[in-house]
């Protein structure tokens, strides 16, 4: 237990700051409420400076699979949770401590929702978190959950306008649907293997595929739970909530959205898909056939469905959500390709540096069009103040010149997102090329490659409208909002990705040693990648 | 076997970790481009931008001077950080791997030391310069001002050939930037886009030189390129005159290397762009255009002598190609009436030398000539600003005359003449040293018709030294006589914000002295222009400082330690390939003091030289003298000028029929390319056009379709309504583990 909590500390912190803010959101001074955030990041800091120092090794035993990605995975939640922790400061109760302030209304702790709003972020980090760290199903279906379920009530109380509501019910009642169908798949993994334990299930599956295969409790277990999963990456066919609920929350939470279940799915398909083991195949160095098949149709239905999609949206909300499907059907190749020696042929490598490079590039795209708001904020039915953020794409018109710290900014971002050369964006997504021509997925690469050309058709035009444009009527209808941390944070994410750019070789470096096997055990089966074929008659001969 | 001078420097030159402080060379002016583009943000209107920048050049070049200090004679490299490593394997050419470290040794040295130091002068000059533009683009002048450093450095110290390229294309875009800084203007966008479509062309070969060189070595790295045992083999090769050994790929590489040194150098085919950057502002011109940036390709190929070395051809093409262009240029220049555009052709001229210069073997010579005229033409260029500065935008020579007179501008005569001088090749000058090396070198060497393009390039001294004093004696002696150019109304470039007055009421011109700042550094720059040729004296064995300095480098290969084994080196006239590259051999018994391999009327070409240049160059200054000259000069022969417009050139031109015409108009070479190459290419965009819209359109337009129709198709299943949702995830889910389960089981 106390080697267990040796490296939660992360989430520990996080949870401490939780309880913290959920007092703090409730106090009837207005200047200690604004507290909230900034306790969240200053939390979200110190629990990426523990992740660096923590060093997971063998003898703990509650590492997962992959025990050098532990660090790693928490170091760029904690960090890009700074940057969506700006971006959602002052989201909520806006209109109420303008009221308050303007003494047109009363404290009435009842009203005032930033306690929980800011305590549900945190909760989810710390879901987030606990999915890197997580050794056993039960484990990984807990920290899914808590990732997931604060979104739930954030989508819904983030704007004042119905459309939030509608989004929040539809996400809450699909992701339940979700949950259910992974937990299922999770049932049957147990039934299968007879343990909840990764590293048993690991072993156990060694000896199937040694014999004469998954039995079919297993096989059907691991393509139920790999299928909702797909819920948390928005894969298909998971996918249909996401530009509903992306388009109704307001920004900054779908800026949330796009980074923190994408990263907890992620992370649990690696875990899942280690757990599997990828020694199977033609080649040897792929998962079994029916799990390759499976991650192969939904990659490429994925990728080509969010692309298509997205062409189409005038909507820049619903546009990055479809944007969104695309880009985890580009990791999912790397998820197929699975580890390798060097950092070109790794696929998980690619996939955690991806996640980094998409956090950054995405919040910062998402950022500039939190910060350009309607001129006058409008009063709902409910009484309440809601202030509209841009979302058709009209609003980013002749933005370079009008605004050109947004403008470049969304330039910028939505540029290293197509994956432009000497932009972050195409470091990031060369290695998940590279990574499956290395693991002989071909045709999954030329798909992959087919998809960057369709997604170039959409991004470039959040890259031309800006850059080119003159502004039109519906542009100037927008200011930039008085919240100061949005630009702040679209700024920081073009520098982001910039200077990601500058830095990619240590970054790289970092996201491949998190894949790299640092503990050598029969029981820790990452060890064995390295050398998978000599794996299976061992395993066997136990 | 003979032993190469390169393989026996391998053995020696271990390459070795430089200290960490050699970063902040680069990092200086990148700090500065950040603290500027921040003056951007927070909307700066003071001159805060100019001293941000000084600051960080001046810090820049004190570290140079530092690691010149303590480092010169050797070779080291300091890693900042892997930028980034994309090996796919262990083995030769599988290693893809991209620092962001810096290559110290003295070919860099000398190169960091004269970007540094004159960057740093010239940001003091453009301070001052560029004030009308405060709080407008002032900003923007030095953020590019100091990006245009940073990539420089970047260039010349960076460890592997992708830093260089990327500096190079980083000059490219600042070059571009700058020429078009006034961008109000036609001319100025047009030559913008001119310089940069122009050096695309020559960029295209450096990408395709470097990506050879990455195919064929499979590394980018110098110190693991130069130390390789392929291309040491290569050299040995040449060297027993067995050049056909040397693969086609390997010579192909400098060929292409120098296409793009040729580009961004303006050499001829590609010089055209190099004049008409003159629209830049001046500092832009004197820094970019003359000083550092135009020398690029010098340093590409004395970085990569080695390379250029095993190449059969590309050092004799890179001779003939810069004798044609010294010649070209300097026939242009003489017909020229605006001072700045004389400068620009004098420029393209004197790079010829210089790429001549490193062709005859000699990088001693083109470099040392690289050195001092980064010097005395940024005196030149500077003086020049300072006359636009002062007369509205006047630069046309028939329009000014007397400044020695006039009060306030004897500084900037002075710098003026004392840049005249080392420019014509007036004895004990820095450019009289330097360019008589490159003169005797082409005598000495064997080699496609080298001494002809010896004699061709001594005329070229002659008439360099004449546009250089014609540009002197019309607008610095004679009469006082002045017009004030087109800027005084205010218009777009200097003289808006009340430099140069117009008093409105008597409708007079007042011309505006140049101010503190640039006075101190044209008289600094004078100062060091003329201390330059005490460089020559430094050690004279090896013919100079600088000779003293590339003994230490790759660009060495002329003056080998192993004298005895080059002597016994022997034309072998049937060895086709070996024709050009024996000039080891020669070279190096002519560094021995031996016997020479080649002489200019049967003496030694050096002592000759002295002489000889000598003459021609004052010979052409007392044509220009005779032309151009003021009356009362030396004596009633001499000169004879009484107005700003007239000369005896008038008459002599008269005789010469059109062609002083044909040179004013450059020998008509813009109107060809447009002919040859534009014209055609438009006809051809045109017909592509057709093809495109009809055809490719098309296809395209259905490939483009289909994405759109499949999302058609996929759009209804979004329907927004939950239990739609709900069932498709279902049967979603329920469909592909049907199909999965199907296919494999």
């Amino acid at each position: 237990m106390a080697e267990k909590l040796a490296y939660l500390w992360p989430e520990v912190t996080l949870f401490l700051a939780t309880c913290a803010v959920m007092v703090i959101g409730l106090s009837p001074s207005a200047a200690v409420r604004r507290l909230c955030p900034l306790i969240s990041g200053l939390s979200l800091a110190a629990a990426g400076i523990f992740a660096i120092g923590t060093t997971p090794t063998l003898a703990d035993g509650a590492e997962g699979l992959m025990p050098g990605m532990l660090p790693y995975a928490k170091a760029i939640i904690a960090a890009v949770g700074i940057l969506i922790v700006m971006l959602l400061a002052g989201t909520v109760d806006r209109g109420e401590e303008e009221e308050l302030a303007a003494g047109v209304r009363k404290f009435d702790p009842l009203r005032l929702t930033s306690g929980e709003f800011y305590a549900f972020f945190l909760f989810s980090l710390t879901g987030l978190m606990l999915t890197a760290s997580a050794d056993s199903l039960i484990w990984l279906f807990l920290a899914l959950e808590l990732t997931s379920l604060p979104t739930y009530v954030m989508v819904t109380i983030s704007t004042a306008r119905s459309r939030a509501k509608e989004a929040g019910v539809k996400y809450f009642f699909l992701g339940a649907l979700g949950a259910a169908i992974f937990l299922y798949g999770f049932a049957l993994i147990y039934g299968g293997t007879g343990s909840v334990h990764l590293g048993e299930i690991h072993h156990q599956i060694t000896l199937q595929m040694a014999g004469d295969g998954l039995n079919g409790i297993t096989l059907a277990g691991l393509l139920i739970s790999i299928l909702g999963i797909g819920f948390k990456i928005a894969a298909v066919p998971m996918h249909y909530y996401t530009a509903d609920v992306y388009q109704g929350a307001a920004t900054p939470v779908t800026a949330m959205l796009a980074f923190v279940p994408k990263t907890a799915g992620f992370l649990a398909l690696i875990l899942l898909c280690s757990a599997i083991g990828w020694h199977y195949g033609e080649t040897g160095h792929a998962l079994p056939d029916t799990i390759r098949l499976l991650l192969w149709v939904m990659a490429v239905l994925t990728m080509t469905l969010g692309n298509v999609l997205a062409i189409l949206q005038t909507s820049m909300k619903r546009m990055l959500a479809y944007s969104s499907i695309a880009h985890s059907g580009y990791m999912l190749v790397g998820i197929i390709a699975g580890p390798g020696a060097t950092f070109t042929e790794s696929g998980i490598s690619a996939v955690l540096f991806y996640l980094l490079t998409y956090g950054v590039m995405s919040t910062g795209a998402f950022a500039v069009i939190a910060s350009l708001e309607r001129t006058h904020a409008e009063r709902t039915q409910t009484g309440e103040l809601a202030y509209d953020e841009a979302d058709s794409i009209e609003a980013i018109r002749g933005l370079a010149r009008a605004k050109p710290l947004l403008g470049w900014s969304m330039v910028i971002c939505a540029l290293s997102m197509l994956g432009f050369p000497l932009t972050v964006g195409f470091f990031g997504k060369l290695p998940l090329f590279t990574s499956g021509i290395a693991a002989g997925e071909l045709p999954l690469v030329i798909v992959l490659g087919i998809n960057s050309a369709i997604a170039a058709f959409y991004y470039l035009r959040l890259v031309s409208y800006p850059l080119f444009d003159e502004a039109g009527d519906e542009a100037g209808g927008f200011i930039t909002t008085p919240m100061r941390t949005r630009p702040a944070v679209a700024a920081i994410g073009a520098v982001g990705v910039l200077a990601m750019t500058v830095f990619a070789g240590p970054l790289m470096g970092l996201a491949h040693d998190a894949v790299q096997p640092k503990l050598h055990d029969s029981d820790a089966p990452i060890a064995d990648e390295a050398m998978p074929t000599e794996e299976a008659e061992p395993v066997a001969a136990k | 076997m003979m032993i190469s001078p390169l393989l026996a420097a391998a053995d020696t030159a271990g390459v070795g970790v430089a200290p960490a402080w050699v970063l902040a060379i680069p990092f200086l002016p990148m700090l500065a481009v950040v603290l500027t583009t921040l003056c951007a943000i927070s909307k700066n209107k003071t001159k805060l931008p100019a001293w941000i920048t000084v600051g960080c050049l001046a810090g820049s070049f004190v570290v140079t001077m530092l690691a010149f200090m303590t480092l010169s004679g050797e070779t080291n490299t300091v890693t900042a950080w892997r930028w980034f490593d994309l090996s796919w394997g262990d083995g030769v050419g599988q290693q893809m791997v991209a620092n962001l470290g810096f290559y110290i040794d003295n070919l860099s040295l000398l190169w960091m030391m004269f970007v540094t130091g004159l960057a740093t002068l010239i940001a003091i000059y453009a301070s001052e310069y560029m004030e009308h533009d405060v709080g407008k683009g002032y900003t923007r002048f030095f953020f590019a001002f100091a990006l245009f450093v940073f990539s420089m450095l970047c260039l010349v110290m960076g460890d592997n050939l992708l830093l260089l390229y990327l500096g190079w294309e980083g000059v490219g875009l600042c070059s571009y930037l700058l020429i078009g800084y006034f961008y109000k203007k036609p001319e100025a966008v047009a030559a913008a886009k001119k310089a940069f479509i122009v050096n695309r062309i020559g960029d295209l070969g450096l990408a395709i030189g470097v990506m050879l060189t990455f195919v064929h070595f499979g590394t980018l790295e110098y110190a693991e390129l130069f130390n390789s045992a392929q291309l040491q083999g290569y050299i040995a090769a040449v060297q027993e005159g067995r050049a056909g050994d040397v693969p086609l790929m390997a010579q192909l590489i400098a060929v292409f290397l120098m296409i793009g040194a040729f580009g961004k150098s303006a050499q001829f085919p590609l010089y055209v762009w190099l004049p008409d950057a003159m629209e830049g502002p001046t500092p832009v011109s004197a820094l970019i255009h003359a000083a550092t940036m135009v020398t690029a390709g010098l340093y590409l190929i004395a970085r990569m002598l080695p390379v250029f070395l095993v190449s059969e051809w590309a050092l004799p093409v890179v001779a003939w190609v810069g004798t044609i262009t010294a010649l070209l240029a300097a026939t242009i220049g003489m017909a020229q009436f605006d001072i700045k555009r004389i400068m620009a052709y004098s420029t393209v001229s004197q790079l010829g030398y210089m790429f001549a210069g490193l062709a005859f073997l000699t990088s001693t010579g083109g470099v040392f000539h690289v050195v001092t005229h980064a010097f005395f033409k940024a005196l030149l260029f500077l003086c020049c600003g300072a006359v636009m500065h002062g007369f509205a935008g006047q630069l046309d020579l028939r329009k000014l005359s007397g400044l020695w007179h006039m009060k306030g501008w004897r500084i900037v005569s002075v710098g003026m003449l004392i840049g005249c001088l080392n420019l014509a090749g007036v004895p004990f000058t820095a450019g009289y040293f330097s360019k008589d090396m490159i003169l005797a070198e082409a005598f000495v060497t064997p080699g496609y018709g080298y001494s002809l393009l010896g004699w061709v390039l001594l005329l070229t001294a002659g008439m360099t030294a004449y546009y250089t004093f014609r540009v002197f004696f019309r607008v610095f002696t004679g009469p006082v006589q002045f017009e004030a150019g087109d800027e005084h109304h205010g218009s777009d470039d200097h003289g808006q914000d009340g430099h140069a007055h117009e008093d409105h009421a008597q409708g007079h011109f007042h011309p505006h002295a140049p101010g503190i700042r640039i006075n101190a550094v044209l008289a600094t720059l004078s100062v060091l222009a003329v201390l330059a040729a005490g460089l020559y004296f430094v050690s004279p064995d090896k013919h100079g400082w600088v000779g003293d300095m590339l003994e230490e480098s790759t660009a060495h290969n002329v003056y080998t330690a192993d004298h005895s084994a080059a002597a016994m080196f022997v034309i072998d006239g049937d060895t086709h390939g070996a024709h050009g590259h024996d000039d080891h051999g020669h070279a190096d018994d002519h560094a021995a003091h031996g016997a020479h391999g080649g002489s200019i009327l049967g003496m030694d070409p050096h002592k000759v030289m002295y002489y000889v240049s000598a003459v021609f160059g004052l010979t052409g200054i007392l044509i220009a003298a005779w032309a151009h000259g003021p009356k009362g000069l030396v004596s009633g022969f001499i000169g004879g000028r009484v107005e700003a417009g007239k000369c005896r050139m008038d008459g002599v031109a008269a005789k010469l029929g059109p062609i002083p015409r044909w040179a004013e108009n450059k020998w008509y070479v813009d109107e060809f390319y447009h002919f040859i190459l534009v014209r055609p290419l438009r006809v051809c965009s045109h017909i592509f056009h057709m093809i495109d819209k009809l055809l490719v359109d098309g296809l395209v337009n259905l490939f483009g379709y289909l994405p759109r129709l499949l999302g058609r198709g996929a759009q209804p299943g979004q329907s927004g309504v939950l239990h739609g949702y709900a069932l498709s995830m279902a049967g979603g889910v329920g469909v592909i583990l049907f199909i999965v389960v199907m296919v494999t089981l």
